[in-house]
């Protein structure tokens, strides 16, 4: 039934499109996370810079940054999002020329970050480093994105909206605002602007961008993947569906109060610092929800887990989504925040973040679209397998090393001797964090591993899919009617 | 504990204002929305919902023009 459901789609749907996203997503995964260990490692040995600006630290961390978030992250985003809303609301893509300019406006948008961004060419906001040319470029492909997935929706054929495009229509909304305001900028030349706010509002906007381009880039995107693979790999209906209605208007009301929690112990007003305290906190609430929601699905069912890799991926990604929001709220606190900021435990929590919930979620959402998408089975299921250990090991090392790594230096940071001078120069923090700095290129090479190892199983399945005619067959042999 | 309340009214600019609105429009609309969600008559209708990727595994697909 299932499989027959699926080709039917392929007849009914416009899946080409999304093929490609999935595809480019996992080449993607493989450049971001290659950067990732490069720069780590040049932490760890800096004679890896080879006196080259177009090879330091300072220059490759955002390349990195946009080749994980945006690259692999968009993309996988865009594949999910156009492939979830034709299948739940019965109809092809409003237009499929739109959705092929969104593809290749996008790569084109990589493809410029990965020339600039190592010539040093950057607005310095994090996350927002590109240039203001490319910051329009990215409005428009965001707006191309966004009407063609609202106009789907219009044009449905279900009386409901089902609710994992309820949080992909979230994402999409808030990011063109959060994405304008914060670009907002005097350009002075073709790569150069400066930014039109200044001082301590400046950085409050960065920071209302930066949490929130976590919060509803990378969480309510992604809680959109959940909401529609975990079910579906899982062939059962979610938990609760009332609870996942909650979940997405806490998270929609709740998200954009905590950017300040950036800022604690800085020029910005004492209590907008508590605000972002207060109700990071509050936020535990409908994400724990939401967690426990993705993993609920499975009840009576958990034994699928011993055999079901894929799922393996998603559920695990919800563990650490859990882990994640738990651990974030905690840092936002004054008292734990006064020994975590500017340490390595920030660097473990994101990246539990990031390797953990987003690249877990995405990867199993990825595997079952490689099978539905070309009609066949894993090339190897084994390596799926290895994969799913290689990369869950290799964020475990990860997020352990930094854990240690950050702790360490905020107490040897503010440590002091009996006469109430430093117990530490800043040169011994740095000297004492070597071992785990190697530790996490380690921790990042295993993850790094996966990643290669799942494009060769991807491009595998492909051959294979190409060889069977799987896809050919799925197109034109099938029709309703014969079903 | 009552200092630690105090609010100098006169001293709101237009912006706090703005703010305090928004703020307490945030709370009721999401009361409302935990009541409406959690009442027992509203269960069934939408825990129906959550059926919905399923569904089109045993519809007939009909047309496939994106219903233009």
């Amino acid at each position: 039934m299932e499989a027959t459901a699926d080709r039917l789609a392929e007849q009914k749907y416009s899946f080409d499109v999304v093929r490609w996203f999935t595809i480019m997503a996992v080449v993607y995964l493989v450049v971001g996370a290659a950067v990732g260990v490069y720069i780590a490692s040049e932490l760890a040995w800096p004679f890896l810079n080879f006196d080259s600006p177009y090879l330091s630290f300072g220059r490759l961390r955002p390349v990195h940054t946009n080749a994980v978030i945006f690259a692999f992250g968009g993309c996988t985003l865009m594949a999910t999002a156009f492939y979830t809303v034709q299948r739940t609301c019965g109809v092809r893509l409003w237009s499929e020329k739109l959705a092929w300019f969104t593809f290749w406006g996008w790569n084109a948008i990589i493809v410029l970050a990965v020339i600039t961004l190592p010539l040093g060419l950057t607005q310095a906001k994090e996350y927002a480093e590109l240039e203001w040319p490319i910051d329009i470029l990215i409005a428009v492909v965001w707006l191309a994105f966004t009407i063609n997935f609202i106009m789907t929706i219009a044009i449905r054929k279900t009386s409901h909206i089902y609710v994992s495009n309820w949080f992909f229509l979230g994402m999409m909304v808030m990011i063109v605002y959060l994405h304008v305001v914060n670009s907002l900028s005097i350009p002075v030349g073709l790569f150069k602007s400066y930014s039109l706010f200044s001082g301590v509002q400046d950085a409050m906007i960065q920071w209302w961008w930066g949490h929130n381009a976590v919060g509803f880039y990378l969480t309510a995107g992604f809680l959109g993947i959940m909401y529609y693979f975990v079910p579906k790999q899982a062939n059962r209906p979610v938990y609760s569906y009332r609870l996942s209605v909650i979940h997405f208007w806490a998270l929609m009301f709740g998200y954009v109060w905590l950017g300040a929690h950036h800022l604690q112990y800085t020029a910005l007003p004492d209590w907008t610092g508590s605000l972002g305290a207060a109700v990071s906190l509050a936020m535990i609430i409908p994400s724990w929800g939401g967690a426990v929601n993705g993993m609920m699905t499975l009840s009576g069912a958990w034994d699928k887990l011993r055999t079901d890799y894929v799922l393996r991926f998603l559920i695990i990604a919800l563990a650490f989504y859990a882990m994640s929001t738990f651990e974030g709220p905690v840092m936002s606190l004054k008292t734990v925040n006064a020994l975590s900021h500017y340490t390595d435990w920030t660097i473990g929590h994101v990246h539990s973040g990031a390797l953990g919930w987003v690249a877990g979620i995405s990867i199993g959402a990825i595997y079952h679209l490689m099978t539905r998408l070309w009609h066949t089975e894993m090339w190897s299921e084994s390596l799926v397998n290895v994969h799913f250990w290689t990369a869950t090991i290799g964020t475990v090392i990860y997020v352990v090393a930094m854990w240690v790594s950050g702790i360490m230096q905020g107490l040897m940071w503010r440590a002091y001797d009996e006469y109430g001078t430093l117990a530490y120069t800043f040169v011994e923090s740095v000297a004492a964090m070597h071992p785990y700095y190697a530790m996490r290129a380690v921790g990042g090479g295993i993850f790094l591993l996966g990643a290669i190892i799942m494009l060769f199983n991807v491009l595998m399945t492909v051959g294979k899919a190409s060889l069977q005619g799987s896809l050919r067959e799925a197109r034109g042999t099938l029709t309703p009617a014969a079903a | 504990m009552s200092d630690y309340f105090k609010t100098d009214w006169a001293a709101m600019t237009a912006t706090d204002w703005v703010g305090l609105t928004l703020t307490v429009v945030i709370f009721v609309l999401m009361v409302i929305a935990y009541v409406q969600v959690f009442r027992p008559k509203h269960r069934d209708s939408l825990e129906a919902r959550k059926h919905i990727p399923f569904e089109e595994d045993i519809e007939d697909i009909g047309d496939n023009d994106g219903g233009k």
